[in-house]
């Protein structure tokens, strides 16, 4: 039979639209962005010129961006393991072989793929004193029912970390539910016949099968929850106090309102390495944590 | 023991499902009170002064926020991404799975990594590229540069797909002299189409709801998209008239839904080619 | 069932071919007129009966002006609307006409937005068209900068104190008088204020507050304070001066020790504005509200501010037209503004209670009634507001309102000299930037 006959030239022509694309819309961005760091350059003035390095330290020493990576990485530390593990928790249920488990995963993943402007507006009034849903609820109950959520320096955020959960459960799920269902029928046989009971098959059996799915899960989590901005842009512009202006918001600000894009894209290189690092120290912490199998 | 667990899991199911359907349900009602209302609350959100359909003949016909344009602009939009991603992508992934040349894998390595690049990286300079071009508040600064890397993805997701064809099938093929483009079109597409299917879905999820990049390409009220039209919608009520607020966010939501509901298959499978083998 | 599903999806693409087909379409008979594109900062929130007025003056400009279309585009969003323009602006695609808003005029004139309009006034002027003369002084200086004008006045409005005569009758207190002062202010919003035993809060206020540094701002003014020095350079001394620090202690005051104004916490969980729904009995505000006020059958007096020592002031916020630089069909917005600013068509707008005309004329057509005397009697107590000289003045306006947020959210712990120290150190950093 005729093996894959070495095509060299045809190959390259194939590939090359889409390498083309990445090249101009992907990489040279990349690069400009670094050379626009370089520089002052503000969009409505003239000239830019070149300051190497002074940006960078500019924003670094900027107690107002400082402030946003803080805010970033308490978004991500919060959101992140409550999201995996709600999301976790979430497919077990959905893996039952029960009646009509079909729709609720469909009615689950619904807010995945929702407008997030549209879930903005109506999580403002879910968060309203008074006659938001939560504090509604809180008054029924018996309670004050009077935090405004939204203008609260400690809450606001608390409410961002718990939009994610409800937004970016649908995927997580998907990914958790397949693993789960691959696991092989005879490792919870042999499980039972041992007596284990069903939360201890799955702690022993199941999570450390999931262990590589964990990572990946985890890992794009904390990617998308860095990425927070429309949420911020909607609901809280970065307050109140400042409490919830994460990087891609202020990098928003600093480009787009004040038309800094040389600082902008200082602090974007600046978020870019936050992320990198984030992601490295989760691969290698829970490589060692979960075994070699996590990244076979 | 064996009726309660089930039920056990029964209850927490309609629970959590109760999370997401309640403010669904509220924005439904909401909607239908007359516009100046005050936020309904528990006793009146069932019971308002009337039930005001007309809050949506407002908000569709408000003549200096047109939002059927901002619909219009968001299908242009999306079936340009979509179109456009569907034939770069498959290209691409017929390259890197049927045919060999030098340098093919490094190429797809490359490819991987810019799936590592967050987009926020991207967009000031990729903003600054397109306003060069000329191309910012067009149709085309928010079709081109799509900046979120689904082409990556979509190479990548097709690959994997292409890959699992069997080779009889280009064996076939070539026995009857089909070159590479032949190959392409009649053999290798028409058998993929559930792939191509999931990406398109996928694609189409993004850019109908994306918000950061259509927030910035678009600057004049005529290109906004549905997701950016419905923020300036609610600027524009201020934090008040929530009937019409919801009415508007309704408005939105429903297309998305429905394409949801009908393309469910695709997406779940598509997750699943991403994450398994991610 | 994957049959089915593929021929779904060549259904939805198909479809959506068609209605961008559609849509291309649509733009092509565009073509054929010429649009001209307008921008103000208008919102779904404005009355419909003066929407309608709005948009048969636009009709009319159509008429005279055969296979032109006025399309307006509205920005609304607080503090969203100069940003956006400019980056129109960046993007080449600004609309011809821009309105222009004092407190942000500067943004726009000293970053070459604007087209300078004293070619078009002088040459018009010499035709008998158009008569300078013809507007208010005080706001065309607004937009002036030496011999070049940037804004043709449209119309605009001193900040005053509206008060809601039913309440005031109801609980027997004499309406304010011109001239009043801060301790006969605190006096009457005492009396006003309904605050049963019990509650957590008034069910009735003395006067609705918003966090709206344009607003707010009049109160530094009324004691003598104010935000930057004269030649707007410097907040150091200024922002944080006794005068202004005295003023703000007494607004934060009246909402968290007398409390006969909401603090924003009480004033959220209505999701309305309390004056207009009868729970707020005075408010500081413009002509604009009138409107409103109007619609809703309020029975209203209006009074210029209270003063604490010094003499009576207000702040003029006004509105004008503009042409963009870059804007495609200049001559014709030139003439759109001659249309708009015109006493016939004024005399129409501004019955809606719009504001003051800008036209003295048309202005003066409306004198007589005791609430548009006392508001054409403010104007002459009347300043600019800063961001008409000072451009980084928006991202002043934000520092202020954070910094308010962050006094009246932190319940006492950040005092008010503390918080108008560290932000006369931040406005004065964003200042010294080149």
């Amino acid at each position: 039979m005729a093996a894959l006959r070495a095509n060299n030239w045809r190959g390259y022509l194939f590939v090359a639209p889409a390498t083309l694309y990445l090249a101009l819309f992907a990489f040279f961005p990349m690069v400009f962005a670094g050379y626009m760091s370089l520089h002052r350059w503000h969009l409505l003035k003239e000239d830019h010129p070149f300051v190497g390095l002074a940006n960078f330290t500019t924003i670094l020493a900027d107690p107002f961006f400082r402030n946003a990576i803080y805010n970033t990485l308490i978004y991500v530390a919060f959101s992140v393991p409550l999201g995996v593990v709600t999301s976790l928790a979430v497919a077990a249920l959905v893996a039952q072989r029960l009646r009509g488990v079909g729709v609720f995963r469909t009615l689950y993943y619904i807010p995945a793929i929702g407008s997030k402007v549209a879930i903005s507006m109506v999580w403002i009034w879910i968060l309203l004193p008074e006659v938001g849903l939560i504090n509604a609820s809180l008054k029924w109950l018996g309670g004050e029912g009077t935090t405004n959520f939204l203008a609260e320096p400690g809450w606001a955020m608390a409410a961002l970390v718990a939009m994610s959960l409800g937004i970016g459960l649908g995927p997580r799920m998907i990914i958790f539910l397949a693993g789960i269902q691959s696991v092989p029928q005879t490792y919870y046989e042999a499980a039972a016949l041992d007596g284990c009971t069903a939360w201890k098959r799955f702690r022993h059996v199941t999570l450390p099968l999931l262990a590589p799915t964990t990572l990946f899960v985890v890992i794009t989590t904390t990617i998308a929850s860095f990425q927070l901005f429309t949420e911020v842009y909607m609901m809280t512009r970065g307050g109140p106090r400042r409490t919830t202006d994460v990087v891609l918001y202020h990098i928003y600000k600093e480009a787009w309102q004040k038309f800094e894009v040389g600082m902008a894209s200082a602090m974007s290189y600046v978020l870019f390495a936050m992320i990198l690092i984030v992601a490295l120290l989760q691969f290698r912490i829970m490589r060692r944590g979960l075994g070699e199998g996590a990244t076979a | 023991m064996r009726i309660v667990r089930p039920t056990i899991i029964y209850a927490l199911l309609v629970l959590i499902a109760l999370a997401m359907v309640v403010p669904l349900v509220w924005m439904v009602f909401t909607s239908l009170h007359p516009p100046h209302a005050q936020i309904p609350t528990m006793s009146n959100l069932f019971r308002p002064d009337g039930w005001h359909f007309e809050n949506y003949r407002e908000v569709l016909t408000y003549g200096e926020l047109p939002i059927w344009r901002f619909a219009v602009n968001s299908f242009v939009v999306t079936a340009g991404v979509v179109l456009f991603q569907l034939v770069l992508c498959s290209l691409a992934a017929f390259g890197f799975s049927r045919l060999q040349f030098r340098g093919r894998d490094a190429l797809f390595f490359v490819f991987l990594l810019t799936m590592m690049i967050p987009a926020q990286v991207l967009i000031v300079p990729l903003f600054t590229l397109v306003q060069k071009l000329g191309w910012l508040d067009t149709y085309w600064g928010l079709i081109i540069p799509y900046p979120y890397l689904s082409t990556a993805f979509g190479t990548f997701l097709l690959r994997q797909f292409f890959i699992t064809l069997p080779r009889s099938l280009d064996d076939a093929a070539r026995l009857d002299g089909c070159g590479d483009l032949r190959l392409f079109w009649h053999v290798i597409l028409p058998s993929a189409k559930p792939a191509l299917a999931t990406v398109a879905a996928f694609a189409f999820i993004w850019t109908w709801t994306d918000f950061y990049w259509p927030l910035l390409a678009t600057s004049s009220t005529t290109m906004r998209t549905l997701e950016v039209g419905l923020s300036v919608f609610k600027d524009s009520y201020g934090g008040m008239r929530w009937p019409l607020q919801m009415a508007a966010a309704i408005i939105v939501l429903v297309p998305v839904l429905v394409f949801f509901l009908a393309m469910q298959r695709f997406f779940v499978r598509g997750v699943i080619l991403s994450g398994l083998k991610g | 069932m994957r049959v089915v599903r593929m021929r779904a999806v060549r259904l939805i693409l198909g479809s959506v071919a068609v209605v961008s087909l559609v849509g291309g379409c649509a733009d092509d008979e565009q073509a054929v007129t010429t649009v001209l594109r307008v921008a103000n900062w208008g919102g779904a929130q404005v009355e419909s009966e003066f929407m309608r007025l709005e948009r048969t003056i636009w009709e009319e400009f159509e008429t005279t002006h055969p296979g032109v279309r006025v399309q307006v585009e509205q920005i609304p969003g607080r503090g969203q609307y100069a940003p956006k323009l400019l980056m129109m602006h960046v993007a080449g695609s600004v609309p011809d006409v821009i309105q222009l808003d004092a407190s942000s005029a500067a943004v726009f004139i000293d970053n070459g937005v604007l087209l300078d309009l004293a070619p078009f006034v002088e040459r018009d002027q010499k035709q008998k068209e158009f008569d300078l003369g013809n507007y208010f002084v005080k706001v065309l200086d607004v937009a002036r900068r030496g011999d070049a004008i940037y804004t043709i006045p449209l119309d605009f409005t001193p900040m005053v104190m509206y008060y809601n005569k039913k309440l005031f009758d109801e609980a027997g207190v004499a309406y304010p008088q011109p001239g009043w002062s801060w301790d006969d202010f605190l006096e009457t919003a005492g009396k006003l204020t309904v605050f049963p035993e019990g509650t957590r809060s008034p069910t009735r206020y003395g006067m609705f507050f918003e966090n709206v540094m344009p607003f707010w701002v009049l109160w530094l003014w009324t004691n003598g304070g104010d935000v930057l020095s004269p030649d707007g350079k410097r907040a150091s001394g200024y922002f944080d001066g006794p005068k202004s620090v005295e003023a703000l202690e007494f607004l934060v005051d009246l909402m968290t020790k007398q409390r006969v104004v909401p603090h924003p916490r009480e004033s959220s969980a209505a999701g309305v504005d309390l004056f207009r729904s009868g729970r707020a009995a005075m408010d500081l505000k413009g002509h604009w509200k009138m409107i409103d006020y109007g619609a809703d059958g309020m029975d209203f007096g209006v009074v210029g501010l209270p003063t604490n020592g010094v003499e009576r002031v207000t702040v003029v916020y006004a509105s004008g037209l503009s042409v963009a630089r870059r804007a495609k069909h200049p001559e014709l917005a030139w003439g759109y503004i001659k249309h708009m600013t015109s006493f016939g068509v004024q005399v129409r707008r501004v019955a809606s209670g719009l504001a003051i005309s800008g036209n003295k004329a048309a202005a003066a057509h409306f004198a007589g009634t005791p609430v548009e005397d006392a508001f054409l009697e403010e104007v002459q107590y009347a300043r600019p507001p800063w961001g008409a000289t000072v451009e980084r003045y928006p991202f002043i306006e934000e520092l202020g309102r954070e910094m308010m947020e962050d006094i009246l959210y932190s319940d006492g712990e950040l005092s008010v000299e503390e918080a108008l120290r560290q932000t006369a150190k931040l406005i004065d950093a964003a200042l010294a930037e080149p």
